[in-house]
């Protein structure tokens, strides 16, 4: 009997390191549902008539609805158009090492390490020369590149991993490229295309500072919005911060409890891999 | 598809020696039209603009001003070495990320240790989300809900303090407290990545070997230096380096949080270029601190892919 009470201690405990990690974010949940006064309470409550009065006033907002829309839409098209285009290089990386391979891996990577705000400035200003800025195609394009560095490293690994016997195979019984790289490869790395999409859709959903930036009343997306409406005539608004905070969080939480498998591969380039 | 299988006769076309290499050395166009669009990309949207950035870095140029971009030479790269502040900005950031990326490492091998046997915990799935949203929570976000737990009235924290009968501090507003708490919520937010770290680097040891270190009754700290390290150390290395790297850049979660603020207490270099650039509109000093940034950067990617290669090695 010892055993399953030692047993039980531990994992009362690792229960108990996991909320302590989730209890700010619990918080923010648990003040969407409260009034302004209730959130500013002092001391703070714990108990109290739960009120929808938030969310009905965020999805009254008509710019809220263009917002959350716009960062489906930017997330989503930038994320597609990165994935799809870095599989051909993935591929071509992977199968024909054409020259200079190491050269541009390493410099893909280098442009998701630059700080945001330098990667953002020249940007701004090859945009607002050309007349790009908030522009849904700009906006797109840019998340595309931006996303690339991630997948061709993530694909490229998953592609390594698949034997050149499939393609040999194809070759030999005469399918053309396109179909030997749609039918027999494709298949084979799709958690790597799984990963490489939802974790650019993290990244690009979250972003706010090239939003903030290159972006406008047309193109902002949530996070810009919750940064430009941080302040209602009263000081901080915070039912609408939280009730905000508490609907976008949705989609990244519910991509961590349904792909967990992928989150170490999808965070890590790609470069490790294994099961949590 | 029958139709599209080959003819008899195409096997004796298969260039002698066979292989996969063989055949793909031919001359071919398709390597170089498979890079096509993500080139078209790269060049667009990143060469060109940091030749521009390069370019500009040498030039005196406002967008205020209204006047056309003046040659300097190296003169924003000598103002930007020569002034106290940046100088201080970046000592800030090193210990932002030095004492950030530690505490990270340390916590988050002991939590990852913890987890390791968890296999049988209840709502395994469930309690690992919970304790890995932090991590994929919007930046903003955080930091503007941070803000609030930290208030000096109406903060849930401070509220705690009182209730306990410490007095209350107004963390994010307080110069000397300001630095502290932002790590704090840093710490909150990039701890699980070095769990999730831990717990591959625990799973890429083999079991023979901790079968062995059991028989052979190894004590803990032999256990963790010669089998759990040993294995799982290219993993911790790489976990350690992506979050220098990304600690390196801070900027979204500080923005709603202090913004830098009060004064520049917790004014990473990060924010410095923001301000110079976005606020300022001081394009030419902006550019020039920005490419040395983009050589900070190019010195990490360069470790990075080193101790990629390292790893490598050793399995190979």
């Amino acid at each position: 009997m010892r055993t399953t009470w030692r047993e039980h201690a531990y994992h009362a405990v690792l229960w108990l390191v996991a909320l302590v990690f989730f209890a700010p974010i619990a918080w923010i949940i648990l003040s969407s549902f409260k009034t302004a006064d209730q959130i500013l309470a002092t001391p703070p409550v714990l108990l109290f008539r739960p009120t929808l009065d938030n969310y009905v006033q965020l999805f009254a907002r008509e710019s809220f609805l263009h917002q959350l829309f716009n960062s489906l839409f930017l997330s989503i098209s930038a994320v597609l158009i990165a994935v799809a285009v870095s599989f051909l290089a993935a591929f071509s990386f992977s199968r024909f090492k054409p020259a200079g391979t190491d050269f541009l891996m390493f410099l893909l990577l280098s442009i998701r390490m630059l700080p945001g705000s330098a990667a953002i400035l020249p940007v701004y200003l090859m945009y607002v020369g050309f007349g790009w800025k908030d522009t849904y195609a700009g906006m797109i394009l840019f998340y595309a590149m931006f996303s690339i560095p991630f997948s061709v490293w993530i694909l490229k690994g998953f592609i390594d991993g698949v034997s050149p016997r499939f393609d040999e195979t194809g070759r030999v019984n005469g399918a053309s490229w396109l179909r030997i790289i749609t039918r027999t490869i494709l298949p084979q790395v799709m958690p790597g295309v799984i990963a490489a999409l939802i974790f650019n859709f993290i990244f690009v959903w979250n972003e706010f500072l090239f939003n903030y930036i290159i972006g406008g009343l047309q193109t902002s997306n949530v996070p810009v919005a919750l940064t430009t409406g941080l302040y209602s005539s009263g000081g901080v608004d915070w039912t609408f911060i939280s009730a905000l905070t508490s609907v976008y969080l949705v989609p990244p939480v519910l991509v961590v409890y349904f792909f967990q498998r992928y989150l170490l591969v999808g965070m890590t380039f790609g470069t490790v891999r294994g099961e949590v | 598809m029958p139709g599209e299988l080959a003819a008899p006769g195409l096997h004796a076309r298969r260039p002698a020696g066979g292989g996969i290499a063989r055949f793909l050395g031919r001359r071919t166009v398709l390597p170089g039209l498979l890079l096509i669009p993500v080139l078209a990309f790269f060049i667009v949207w990143n060469t060109i603009p940091t030749l521009w950035l390069l370019g500009l870095s040498f030039y005196r140029f406002s967008l205020t001003s209204g006047r056309a971009p003046i040659y300097a030479g190296l003169l924003n790269f000598q103002n930007i070495l020569n002034d106290s502040g940046v100088w201080l900005d970046l000592s800030r950031t090193l210990l932002f990320v030095i004492s950030g990326v530690g505490i990270q490492t340390v916590l988050g091998m002991l939590l990852g240790l913890l987890f390791w046997n968890s296999q049988r915990l209840p709502g395994r799935r469930v309690a690992l989300t919970m304790l890995f949203a932090p991590m994929v929570l919007t930046p903003v976000a955080s930091g503007t809900f941070w803000r609030l737990i930290y208030d000096p009235t109406f903060g849930v924290l401070n509220s705690i303090l009182r209730g306990i009968g410490l007095p209350g501090t107004n963390f994010l507003g307080d110069s000397s407290t300001a630095f502290a708490a932002v790590l704090v919520v840093d710490i909150w937010m990039w701890t699980p990545f070095m769990v999730l770290m831990t717990l591959a680097a625990l799973a890429s040891v083999p079991k023979a070997e901790l079968e062995a270190a059991e028989i052979d009754q190894l004590t803990w700290w032999q256990r963790l230096r010669l089998v759990l390290l040993f294995h799982g150390k290219y993993i911790l290395m790489l976990g350690i380096l992506l979050r220098t790297i990304d600690s390196f850049k801070t900027m979204d979660l500080i923005y709603n949080m202090t913004f830098g603020g009060p004064g520049t207490t917790t004014q990473l270099v990060a924010i410095t270029l923001y301000r110079r650039a976005f606020e300022a509109f001081n394009m030419g000093w902006s550019s020039a601190l920005a490419v040395i940034l983009l050589l900070i950067s190019i010195a990490f990617t360069a470790t990075f892919i080193f101790v990629l290669h390292w790893r490598d090695k050793a399995e190979a």
